[in-house]
């Protein structure tokens, strides 16, 4: 199924399996979890949210180390 | 399902894995409100009629800071006066003053925008510009420096101008206290920085509050100490804060970063350990405090009249360097 996924400047599209999670896409994306808050359809979802076909996804840094 | 722990919503935003606590968004916001009110008096931090001096870089720390003590403001019981410090780093901190702005306009608070180059003569920039001409070539490790005439990290500098404005600038103004937004990681990682490098004099001065002999230091009070840096992320976020989301260009050179990536890797297996090191140490730190206060009054710095330990404070002595 396919979503759409939002971070920072770049707006992708992103094909994922059923029953997939925040978690695992970030995994994919290799962003570390706990450097951002994740947006599902513009609510925040804690990263065990489960993701359906269509979705958008809004990734939010919030962590920048330093 | 996972339900909010206090009032059972089913939209949880947050599952804290070192309490087991999971809360909705509305319930995070509150826990947070009243963490650092309850921390501000265990600690106290605040006392009635205090004018707080709010360092305020933009960022997410520093904002959610305003925010939370803009409630104490707002029943009259402390007074506050924001100040953001334009370093002079290209590209980077205009955004953050911009958006500072907006946040104290929005709050009603009286603002200033001071900067580097007005007190010091110069900016980050042009100070690690200076450095870099007087470098050789081979230099690998920035953060090494045996004597004035090597480098020093970009992070040092700013660190000790940053405190000197802003001890100038509570005198200024009269403010009682001085606020950060410095954070749980970033105290942890002060304990573990201090500690690996064995400076000791450092280590002795972490803390929620400065406890200086010297009056004419300001106390400085840190009312997110006990917050992790993601949480304050994801307090500003549910609370739609305007915040400047972006890291320093400089941060990437530095051990602090080192430092933090170490403790975040742990805590993915061990979610307590930014607690307990930071439990650990507050109960140490009286004895080390005891025993390991240097003696000695201080005295004045000859050159901008400041306290300072040696004939020069830090800063001035930067300053000299450079002339």
């Amino acid at each position: 199924m396919q979503v759409k996924v939002i971070f920072g400047e770049e707006n992708l599209t992103e094909d994922v399996p059923e029953d997939y999670t925040i978690k695992e896409l970030l995994k994919k994306l290799e962003i570390p979890s706990e450097t951002v808050v994740v947006k599902k359809n513009e609510a925040i979802v804690i990263e065990e949210e489960l993701i359906q076909e269509g979705d958008t996804l809004e990734i939010i840094k919030v962590i920048f180390g330093g | 399902m996972n339900t909010c722990s206090k009032c059972g919503n089913q939209q949880i935003i947050i599952q804290k894995k070192h309490s087991g606590q999971n809360l909705c968004q509305e319930c995070f916001i509150e826990s947070i409100n009243e963490k650092v009110l309850k921390d501000t008096r265990k600690y106290k931090l605040l006392e009635k009629g205090d004018k707080v001096l709010m360092a305020l870089s933009g960022g997410k720390d520093s904002v959610v800071a305003l925010h939370i003590l803009n409630s104490l403001r707002e029943k009259n019981i402390i007074d506050i006066v924001a100040v953001t410090i334009d370093e002079g780093i290209k590209g980077y901190r205009e955004e953050g003053i911009e958006i500072a702005k907006a946040n104290t306009r929005t709050l009603g608070i009286k603002h200033r925008v001071v900067s580097f180059k007005e007190y010091f003569g110069r900016t980050l920039d042009e100070m690690r510009g200076q450095d870099d001409t007087r470098q050789d070539d081979t230099r690998q490790d920035d953060t090494r420096r045996q004597g004035d005439t090597e480098p020093r990290h970009a992070c040092t500098y700013c660190g000790v101008f940053r405190r000197w404005i802003l001890n100038r600038v509570a005198q200024e103004e009269g403010a009682t206290k001085i606020a950060t937004g410095h954070n749980l990681d970033d105290e942890t990682q002060s304990i573990l920085m201090n500690y690996l490098e064995g400076n000791i004099n450092n280590l002795i001065r972490i803390g929620p509050k400065s406890e200086s002999r010297d009056e004419r230091f300001t106390v400085k009070i840190k009312p997110l100490r006990e917050i992790p840096e993601k949480e304050i992320g994801l307090y500003a976020i549910a609370a739609d804060l305007n915040v400047h989301l972006a890291g320093c260009p400089y941060a990437g050179e530095s051990f602090r970063r080192e430092i933090g990536e170490f403790i975040k890797e742990l805590s993915r297996d061990h979610p307590t350990i930014m607690y307990s090191t930071l439990r650990g140490f507050d109960k140490i730190k009286p004895i080390l405090k005891k025993e390991l206060t240097p003696k000695g009054n201080t005295g004045e710095c000859r050159r901008c009249g400041e306290p300072s330990a040696g004939e020069l404070c830090k800063a001035c002595s930067f300053l000299e360097g450079w002339e």
